[in-house]
C-alpha cells in the first residue's frame, strides 16, 4: 500500500483546501459560462443570423 | 497546482492565477490595443472587437505567466518582486508554466478564428518576443534589454488595428515606435531608482552596467525621437488639432522632465526626485496620448 508523502491534514488545513478548491471551482464555472456564451455570440457574428 | 507550505500541500488560489497575469502590466497593454483597435479605419462587430481585446488580455497575461515562471529565482532577490506567487512559495513553477502556454495557445487560436490570422499572428510573435526574446535571452545578458524587448509591448496598439483593417500600415507601425521609444526613457527612470533592486538580481540594467551619467544622457537621448514619433502623425494629417496640441503639450512636459534628470547628479535613490517623477509621469503620458489619438480619430471618422 503507497504511503502519502506529507502528513495527514489537520481538520482546519483541510477546510482550507475545501476553501480554496471551492473558489477555485468558481472562477472556473463562471470563465466556462462566460466562454460558452462569448463563443455563441462569435458563431452568431460569424454565420451572421443577425444579418 | 499545488504549492508546499510547510510540510503539507496547498493548492494555489485563483488570486494567484490572476497575480501570474500581471494585471497592471495588463491594463496598459488593453488600452493601447483598444485605442489602437478604435483608431482604425473600418468597422467591426463590437462582439468581435471584443473577442480581439480579451484575447490580446490573455496574451499579456500568458506573458507575464511565462516570464515569472522562468524569473522566478530573481524575483526572490528583489523587494518590489518578492511577494509574488511563485517566489513567496504559493504556487509551483510547474502551475506557472501550464497557465502561461495555455493562455497563450487558448488566445492566439481564439483571435485566429474569430478575428483574422494576422492579428493572431502578432499576437503569437509579441508573445514569443516577450517570453523567449526578451525574458530569456535579452534580459540577463544585455543593459539593452529593454531597448529591444520593447518592442514586445509595442505591439498592442498594431495588433488592435490589424483586428479591424486585416492589415499594417504607417500609423500603427508609428503607434508601434512610439511605445519602443517611450520604454527605455520609462524603464531606464525606474532602474536609476531601483539601481540597488536590480544588482542585487544580477539583472544588467544600465544603470548598474554603465552607470548613471550614461542612463541619463540616454533617457534625454531617446525622449526626442519618441516625442518626434508622438507628434509625426499630427504632421502626416491622420489627426486633428485636438491631438496635435495635446501630444506637443505633453510631450513638452516629457522633455522638461528628461531635461531635470539629464541634468540631475544624484547618485541615492533618495535624491532622484527627478527620476521618479518622470516614471511616473510617463505612465500617464502613454494613457493620454493613446486616449487622445483614438478620440482625435474617431471626430475625424
Amino acid at each position: 500500500m503507497t504511503q502519502p508523502d506529507h502528513a495527514p491534514y489537520t481538520v482546519d488545513e483541510t477546510r482550507i483546501i475545501r476553501k480554496r478548491q471551492a473558489a477555485r471551482s468558481r472562477v472556473m464555472g463562471v470563465a466556462l459560462v462566460g466562454l460558452c456564451i462569448l463563443f455563441f455570440l462569435i458563431t452568431v457574428v460569424k454565420v451572421g443570423v443577425w444579418g | 497546482m499545488t504549492t508546499a507550505v510547510r510540510d503539507i500541500i496547498l493548492p494555489a488560489e485563483w488570486r494567484d492565477f490572476w497575480a501570474l497575469t500581471k494585471p497592471r502590466v495588463m491594463s496598459l497593454v488593453v488600452f493601447t490595443a483598444l485605442c489602437g483597435l478604435l483608431a482604425a479605419p473600418g468597422t467591426i462587430n463590437p462582439v468581435i472587437a471584443f473577442t480581439a481585446i480579451l484575447c490580446i488580455a490573455l496574451g499579456a497575461g500568458a506573458c507575464g505567466a511565462l516570464n515569472q515562471y522562468y524569473e522566478a529565482d530573481v524575483d526572490a532577490k528583489m523587494a518590489r518582486t518578492a511577494r509574488r506567487p511563485l517566489p513567496a512559495g504559493r504556487m509551483d513553477r510547474e502551475s506557472a508554466l501550464q497557465f502561461g502556454i495555455a493562455l497563450a495557445a487558448f488566445s492566439v487560436g481564439i483571435m485566429g478564428v474569430a478575428v483574422n490570422w494576422l492579428s493572431a499572428g502578432l499576437l503569437a510573435f509579441s508573445i514569443f518576443f516577450y517570453s523567449v526574446v526578451y525574458t530569456i535571452w535579452l534580459k540577463p545578458n544585455t543593459p539593452q534589454n529593454i531597448v529591444i524587448g520593447g518592442a514586445a509591448g509595442a505591439f498592442p496598439p498594431v495588433i488592435g488595428w490589424a483586428a479591424v483593417t486585416g492589415d499594417v500600415t504607417l500609423l500603427p507601425v508609428l503607434l508601434f515606435a512610439i511605445i519602443f521609444l517611450w520604454t527605455p526613457p520609462h524603464f531606464w527612470a525606474l532602474a536609476l531608482f531601483m539601481k540597488t533592486d536590480y544588482g542585487a538580481a544580477g539583472i544588467p540594467m544600465l544603470p548598474n552596467v554603465s552607470g548613471q551619467k550614461v542612463t541619463r544622457n540616454q533617457i534625454f537621448a531617446y525622449s526626442f525621437p519618441m516625442a518626434a514619433a508622438a507628434i509625426l502623425p499630427f504632421f502626416l494629417a491622420e489627426t486633428g488639432w485636438v491631438y496635435g496640441v495635446a501630444s506637443v503639450f505633453l510631450n513638452a512636459i516629457f522633455l522638461i522632465l528628461a531635461f531635470r534628470v539629464w541634468k540631475n547628479e544624484a547618485l541615492d535613490a533618495a535624491h532622484m526626485k527627478p527620476e521618479k517623477q518622470l516614471f511616473a509621469f510617463s505612465i500617464l503620458y502613454l494613457f493620454l496620448l493613446f486616449a487622445l489619438f483614438a478620440f482625435d480619430r474617431m471626430l475625424i471618422a
